[in-house]
């Protein structure tokens, strides 16, 4: 019994001691989403993120104080505003990403220029590219990062959170009556998503039915038209509902579709669904609300 | 060669090498005077050999080097076609090499198969016009000229066909494109020779392209053969213009203007146009640039929008002088 206790704690201390000792010792190597070894002989302390996911993932992976560079529009979490931004995620002002001697680049496979990246690489920088596509995929990102920052604690325990919560969604809405939906993207053009983009997933995973799921393109370009034939019960557009409320006054002329009978045009922040990072639980779970709400109204 | 012939060019010359010095001893990373010339010795501290030697100075080259092969084709292009409009492009050259990019970048490749297929789409397209223009009948360069006209438009749909259908996440990467980007370029030492060797190669045809430019039959007239040598210079002015789109994109403006701009200044003799144009469009892409660089960094602009707001208002500036 007292062994038991003791073994733990004092292997545990011997490894204290030799983490004390030999802090260079841990070479790291995690895989990244093109499938490139990323190997770093000690964890990354200089990180930059090129894309405003990225820097989410980063942060979210307890990693946050280690981030020297993030590109614009990179708002969140609130601290990542105050860091040097290297330009724009479709054009990286190599020169001051190379001043701020990173070393390590997240870069976004496609977002990025795939010539600015691979000359990053030439250059000598270890890159790891990220281009997460389901739940999974970003609690399985936010850990790598974290493996590769030697912030393994932070990091899987947020995984793991993002993880049990989505779970427990599953669980919740996996009998519930299935509305139909469509998601709206972007007004001029019309766009949408199919079930293959995240936001498609948290549409199956509230319990709704993509009416324009099964397209082929992630992000399909369609007609006023469309939307009216599919009549669905519900639509959610991404916005914030002041500037962009003419995106769903559109539908309120069209008293015969579902959703405007039934007043089921709801705004949905896209801060919170549109970036693959933990937020998304949130996001999900206020897209969940609106269509129980819906729901509450047959 | 002259003295009046050599005066101008030196005097160009030395604008590139001003223009070179400037685009490499500036960026949205401030590296004073004094090191850019210490990492040019080889010393100076890493971070400084990286941003000046593996940065700045390819970029700077290449950027010569496009605006060089750009205007060299315009000039070529105007010779041949007898039209003040002609640009490089206006034969459909760029839209063949856009919709080669364009493909690979919709396939989802990057690099060096981008510039390849663009070279392959920029060759294509030349040797669809040099096929169709030939037809059945004779061969004129009015004819030339619509065909390479029909041809382009053609591209311009496939283009907008395909900037239409591709994935939104590949937008910007394709427009960048369609703007002209020195930052894709790679290595410049190939364009550079190239332009070099057209350069040697153009002065001694220069007799016969002043007469050329004066009308095919005076031309003929002459004794210059005017056949073989209007179909070296087509071919001559496609190899530089796909050159110069499989390194930058579709830079426009600087092939159509420069020409122009120095022939207003310098008269109208084409052994001292053509070298003439490869210096001046060369310093005033890499002027470009590096406004493109620094004017909203880090944010880069593309660097057509620049080459235009600083060309317009010299060339008009130019013809209205001359009257």
């Amino acid at each position: 019994m007292l062994n038991s206790l003791l073994l733990p704690a004092l292997l545990s201390l011997s490894l204290l001691a030799m983490g004390q000792s030999m802090p260079v010792a841990a070479k790291v190597c995690v895989t990244d989403d093109t499938g490139a070894n990323v190997c770093l002989e000690q964890p990354a302390r200089r990180i930059a993120a090129l894309s405003p996911g990225a820097t989410e993932l980063v942060w979210a992976a307890g990693a946050g104080d280690h981030v020297v560079a993030v590109v614009s529009f990179s708002d969140y979490p609130e601290e990542a505003s105050s860091v040097v931004s290297v330009g724009s995620h479709t054009r990286v002002d190599l020169e001051r990403l190379m001043q701020l001697q990173p070393d390590l680049v997240i870069g976004w496979v496609t977002g990025n220029p795939p010539e600015q990246i691979e000359a990053l690489k030439d250059l000598g920088l270890p890159v790891f590219s990220i281009e997460p596509r389901s739940f999974e995929d970003v609690s399985h990102t936010i850990e790598r990062l974290a493996t590769l920052a030697g912030t393994d604690d932070v990091g899987f325990a947020e995984a793991q959170r993002f993880r049990a919560g989505i779970a427990a969604m599953e669980r919740r809405y996996r009998d519930a009556e299935p509305v139909s939906v469509f998601y709206q993207v972007w007004d001029k053009p019309l766009m949408t998503v199919n079930d293959e983009h995240l936001i498609g997933k948290v549409i199956t995973l509230c319990g709704g039915v993509n009416v324009f799921g099964a397209l082929e393109r992630l992000v399909p370009r369609i007609s006023s038209e469309a939307v009216i034939g599919a009549n669905p019960e519900a639509i959610l557009a991404g916005g914030m509902g002041q500037e962009n409320r003419h995106w769903l006054t559109r539908w309120e002329a069209f008293p015969s579709l579902d959703a405007t009978k039934k007043n089921n045009l709801y705004f949905i922040p896209p801060s919170l669904i549109q970036r693959p990072t933990p937020r998304m639980l949130e996001g999900s779970r206020l897209f969940c609300e609106k269509l129980d709400d819906a729901r509450a109204k047959r | 060669m002259s003295r009046s012939l050599v005066t101008p060019l030196f005097v160009l010359a030395l604008a590139s090498i001003a223009a070179m010095v400037v685009s490499v001893g500036t960026g949205s990373v401030s590296v004073p005077p004094g090191d850019v010339i210490a990492v040019i010795l080889g010393e100076g501290s890493s971070l400084q050999q990286t941003l000046v030697l593996e940065l700045r100075l390819p970029r700077t080259l290449s950027a010569f080097a496009t605006g060089g092969l750009l205007a060299v084709a315009g000039a070529l292009m105007q010779v041949l076609l007898r039209n003040p409009l002609a640009d490089p492009y206006i034969l459909g050259l760029s839209g063949g090499a856009a919709v080669g990019a364009l493909l690979a970048m919709l396939a989802g490749l990057g690099g060096l198969i981008v510039s390849g297929s663009a070279f392959a789409g920029a060759l294509l397209a030349t040797l669809m016009v040099f096929g169709l223009a030939h037809g059945t009948g004779s061969w004129t360069p009015s004819r030339l000229l619509l065909t390479g006209v029909v041809v382009a438009s053609g591209w311009g749909a496939v283009i907008t066909l395909m900037l239409a259908i591709s994935p939104a996440q590949r937008l910007p990467g394709m427009l960048y494109w369609l703007m002209g980007d020195v930052s894709y370029a790679r290595s410049p030492s190939p364009a550079l020779a190239l332009l070099f060797l057209v350069c040697l190669l153009v002065v001694p045809l220069g007799r016969s392209l002043n007469v050329l430019a004066r009308g095919p039959m005076q031309a003929a007239a002459l004794g210059v053969s005017v056949r073989p040598l209007e179909w070296t210079i087509y071919v001559l002015a496609s190899l530089l213009t796909a050159t110069a789109v499989t390194m930058a994109g579709s830079i426009g403006f600087v092939g159509l203007v420069v020409p122009h701009m120095l022939r207003l200044v310098l008269g109208n003799d084409q052994r001292l146009i053509l070298p003439a144009c490869a210096l001046g469009g060369g310093a005033l892409l890499v002027l470009a640039d590096t406004l493109a660089r620094i004017v909203i960094a880090p944010e880069q602009l593309p660097v057509g929008v620049i080459t235009a707001l600083l060309g317009v208002p010299t060339f008009l500036y130019l013809l209205y002088r001359s009257r």
